[in-house]
C-alpha cells in the first residue's frame, strides 16, 4: 500500500507535492520582499542616532551586545511625535470629514444618477466622469487663487474661531476638506453607480408602492445595502487624502495648520546630516493611520470589492 | 377594496433613435370590485407594461386609469394605495421578514408600532409564515420567499393587488399548490386583483375572467370558457387550451371546405358565414375529434387517418394524426385521447370531427366566423 499523499505520478518532497514546494517558497521569498524594507525601516528607528552607523540596519539594535548594531533608543520616536503632533492632528481633521462626505455625497449622487430616473441624468453623469480626468497639476493655480482671491473663505471663518477648540487657521483645513471632497466626488460616484447599478429596480419600485419618497427609499433601502461599498470608497479616500501633498501644499503652503506629509518632508533633515532613525521613525508614524485602516476595514473592503 | 377601469390605455416608447413603439394600444377594461382579473399573453405582448400603468411605474401615453372612480393617471406610486408582487419577489434583502412586511404599513399609515406588529403577525399568520418573521430573505427558499413577497402586499390591505408572474419562479409543484392557495386568499380578502402571466394554464384555472393581449391590442376579455369555446378570433382560439387547437388553411367550395385529401362539408349557418370567401381558416379543439377504430365512415364527418407520434401523458394521450402519411410535409393535427387507450405510431384510425364543435376563422384577419355551439348558461347550470 502507497501512502503517499500527492496526486498519482507528481514528484513529492517529504510528502508534498514539488509544485506546492514552489508555490510556498515563491511566496515566502515575495512575503521578504515586501516586508524586509518595513522591518529595516522599524530597527532603524529604534537606534539612538548617535550610534547609527548604517551598517546593519536591518539588524535589531543590540549593542553592545553586539557591535555594529547600533545602541536601543525610544529618542527618534519621540522626536517624531513631537515633530509630527501638529501634523497628525491636522490630518485627522482634515481626513476624516473629508472622507466622510466624499462617499456620502458619492454616494447621493449616483443614487440620483443610477437609481432614479429622470431627463438629463446622462448628461450630468458624464460631467462627473470627465471629472476623474481632471489632472491635479493643471488646478493647482486656480485652486489658490479660488481660496485666497475669489471666496473669502478667511473673513467668512473668522466668527467660528470663536467656538472652543477651533482655531483660526483652521480656515485653511475647511477649504482643504471642500478641495479633497470635490475632487474624490467623481471618483466615489463612479464606485457607488457601479454597486447601484446592480441592485434590483424592482425592489426600489416595491418600496415605491409601499410608500416611500425617494429620500426614505436611500435611507432605509440604498444606504444600508451601500455599506460595503462603502468601506471601499472610506479606504480609498482615506489613503488618498491622507498621502495627498500637493494640494495640502498648493492651499496650506505653511504655517500651524500643515498637514503630516509637509511636516515629514523637513523632519530630521538640518545642515550637519541626516537623521535616518528620525526619518524612519517619523515615516512609521505617519504611515500608521492608513495601516490601521486597512487592518479595521480590511474584510468590509474585500466583501465591497467582491460585491 | 374598489373597482379598476381602464379606459382606452396606450402607451407609446420612444426611442433613442426617435422610432416610437406601440406597447399598449387602447386598452379598456372594467374590474369589478373583488374580481380577479388575468391579463395573459405572448412575452412582449405589453401585458407587464399595461400592470406597470396601473401601478404609477410607467406614465400613460394616452388614456385613464380609474380606480373607484378616481383618475389615478398622475398620481404617484406611492399615493395609489395599490399593492404589487414582483415575479423577482423583490424583498428588501437587509431586512428580516418582519421588516419587510412592516415597511410599507410605517411608510404608507398612520399606524402605531404595536398596530402594526400585530398586522404583520395576523397576515403572517394566514400566510403561515410566523415562524419566519425574524429571518432574512436570504435564509429562505423560493417558496418562502414567495409567501413573504404575497404577505407584503396583503397586510397593506390595498384598493388593488397587482401579480406580475409571481409563480414563474417556482418548481411546477409548488407552482400548482400556491395557485390554488393564491385564490382562496383572494377570494378571503376579496380584493380587486389583476393578474400577469403568459402561462394560460393559468390564466384558465385562476381568474374570474381572463383578458388576452396580443401585440399591445386587447383580443378579448371574458371568463375562462367564453374564450376557450367562443373565442374572438384565431390568436385567441390558439392562445388559450393546451394542446393548442387545430388549425387548417381551407379553400371554400360551395357547401365544403377542401384542403389536400380533407374535405369537410358545412351546415347551412357555416355557410352562411363563410359566404364571399375563397378561404377560411378551419379550427377544431383536440379533445373534440372522436378516434374509432377503422371500419366503415357512417357519415360525411368522418375521415380516414393515420397516427404519426403518440405523446402519452398519463391521464391521456396527445396523438398527431395525418390524413395522408405518404405524402411529403402532410397536414398534421392533434387529437387527445383517454390515457388507458392503446394507440400506436403508424396505426389507420376514424376521426370524427364533429359539426357542433368546429370553428371558423377569417384567413386575412383571423376574426372568428363561426364559434362551436357554446352556451354559457349550460356552462354554468351543469355545474350547479
Amino acid at each position: 500500500m502507497s501512502t503517499e499523499t500527492g496526486r498519482a505520478g507528481e514528484r513529492t518532497l517529504f510528502g508534498h507535492s514539488l509544485r506546492r514546494v514552489i508555490l510556498y517558497v515563491v511566496l515566502v521569498g515575495m512575503g521578504a520582499f515586501y516586508l524586509i524594507p518595513i522591518e529595516t525601516g522599524l530597527m532603524t528607528s529604534i537606534i539612538s542616532p548617535e550610534t547609527y552607523t548604517g551598517n546593519f540596519p536591518y539588524l535589531p539594535p543590540l549593542e553592545p551586545l553586539v557591535p555594529g548594531t547600533g545602541e536601543l533608543s525610544l529618542e527618534p520616536w519621540r522626536g517624531a511625535i513631537d515633530g509630527l503632533g501638529q501634523g497628525l492632528v491636522n490630518s485627522v481633521i482634515l481626513v476624516v470629514p473629508a472622507t466622510i462626505l466624499s462617499g456620502l455625497l458619492g454616494s447621493m449622487a449616483a443614487f440620483g444618477l443610477t437609481t432614479i430616473s429622470w431627463r438629463g441624468q446622462i448628461g450630468i453623469y458624464i460631467l462627473f466622469v470627465a471629472g476623474i480626468f481632471i489632472p491635479y497639476q493643471a488646478v493647482l493655480v486656480p485652486l489658490t487663487q479660488f481660496w485666497y482671491n475669489v471666496v473669502p473663505l478667511r473673513e467668512l471663518f473668522e466668527p467660528l474661531a470663536a467656538l472652543p477648540l477651533v482655531e483660526t487657521y483652521h480656515w485653511k483645513l475647511l477649504a482643504l476638506i471642500i478641495t479633497h471632497t470635490a475632487y474624490g466626488l467623481p471618483i466615489c460616484t463612479l464606485l457607488f453607480r457601479a454597486h447601484y447599478k446592480k441592485l434590483s429596480d424592482e425592489m426600489v419600485e416595491a418600496a415605491q408602492l409601499d410608500g416611500a419618497s425617494i429620500a426614505t427609499i436611500y435611507r432605509r433601502i440604498i444606504l444600508p445595502l451601500s455599506i460595503p461599498m462603502f468601506a471601499v470608497v472610506f479606504i480609498y479616500q482615506f489613503t488618498q487624502i491622507w498621502n495627498d501633498l500637493l494640494f495640502a501644499l498648493t492651499i496650506v503652503q505653511f504655517g500651524d495648520a500643515a498637514v503630516v506629509t509637509q511636516d515629514l518632508v523637513g523632519i530630521g533633515v538640518s545642515q550637519s546630516g541626516t537623521n535616518f532613525p528620525l526619518r524612519m521613525a517619523a515615516a512609521l508614524l505617519a504611515a500608521l493611520p492608513t495601516l490601521l485602516v486597512y487592518i479595521f476595514f480590511g474584510d468590509k473592503f474585500a466583501k465591497g470589492v467582491a460585491a | 377594496m374598489a373597482e379598476l377601469t381602464l379606459d382606452g390605455v396606450t402607451k407609446v416608447f420612444t426611442e433613442d433613435d426617435g422610432n416610437e413603439i406601440t406597447a399598449v394600444d387602447e386598452v379598456s377594461v372594467d374590474i369589478e370590485d373583488g374580481e380577479f382579473l388575468v391579463l395573459v399573453g405572448p412575452s412582449g405582448c405589453g401585458k407587464s407594461t399595461t400592470l406597470r400603468m396601473i401601478a404609477g411605474l410607467e406614465t400613460i401615453t394616452t388614456g385613464e386609469i380609474r380606480l373607484a372612480g378616481q383618475r389615478i393617471n398622475e398620481k404617484p406610486p406611492a399615493e395609489r394605495d395599490i399593492a404589487m408582487v414582483f415575479q423577482s419577489y423583490a424583498l428588501y434583502p437587509h431586512m428580516t421578514v418582519r421588516e419587510n412586511m412592516s415597511f410599507g404599513l410605517e411608510e404608507s399609515t398612520e399606524m402605531s408600532d404595536d398596530e402594526i406588529e400585530s398586522t404583520v403577525a395576523d397576515t403572517a399568520e394566514l400566510m403561515e409564515i410566523k415562524e419566519l418573521l425574524d429571518r432574512k430573505p436570504s435564509d429562505l427558499s423560493g417558496g418562502q420567499q414567495q409567501r413573504v413577497a404575497l404577505g407584503r402586499a396583503i397586510v397593506r390591505a390595498p384598493e388593488a393587488f397587482l401579480m406580475d408572474e409571481p409563480l414563474s419562479n417556482l418548481d411546477a409543484k409548488l407552482r400548482a399548490t400556491m395557485r390554488t392557495e393564491l385564490q382562496r386568499i383572494q377570494d378571503d380578502l376579496d380584493v380587486t386583483t389583476v393578474y400577469v402571466t403568459h402561462d394560460q394554464t393559468e390564466a384558465m384555472t385562476m381568474g374570474d375572467r381572463i383578458a388576452i393581449l396580443d401585440d399591445g391590442m386587447l383580443q378579448q376579455v371574458g371568463t375562462p370558457l367564453e374564450c376557450y369555446h367562443t373565442p374572438n378570433n384565431r390568436f385567441v382560439a390558439g392562445f388559450i387550451g393546451d394542446p393548442s387547437m387545430n388549425f387548417f388553411e381551407m379553400a371554400v367550395d360551395g357547401e365544403r371546405l377542401v384542403v389536400d385529401r380533407f374535405e369537410y362539408p358545412l351546415k347551412p349557418a357555416q355557410q352562411e358565414a363563410v359566404a364571399g370567401k375563397s378561404n377560411v381558416v378551419f379550427g377544431i379543439r383536440p379533445e373534440d375529434i372522436r378516434i374509432k377504430e377503422p371500419g366503415g365512415l357512417s357519415d360525411n364527418y368522418q375521415f380516414e387517418v393515420t397516427v404519426d407520434v403518440v405523446e402519452p401523458r398519463g391521464d391521456e394521450n396527445t396523438i398527431h394524426l395525418t390524413f395522408d402519411r405518404s405524402i411529403d410535409d402532410p397536414v398534421t393535427f392533434t387529437a387527445t385521447v383517454s390515457g388507458l387507450r392503446e394507440v400506436s405510431a403508424g396505426d389507420e384510425v376514424v376521426a370524427t370531427f364533429p359539426p357542433d364543435s368546429i370553428h371558423l376563422f377569417d384567413t386575412d384577419t383571423g376574426v372568428a366566423l363561426h364559434n362551436r355551439m357554446f352556451d354559457s348558461e349550460d356552462a354554468t347550470q351543469q355545474v350547479l
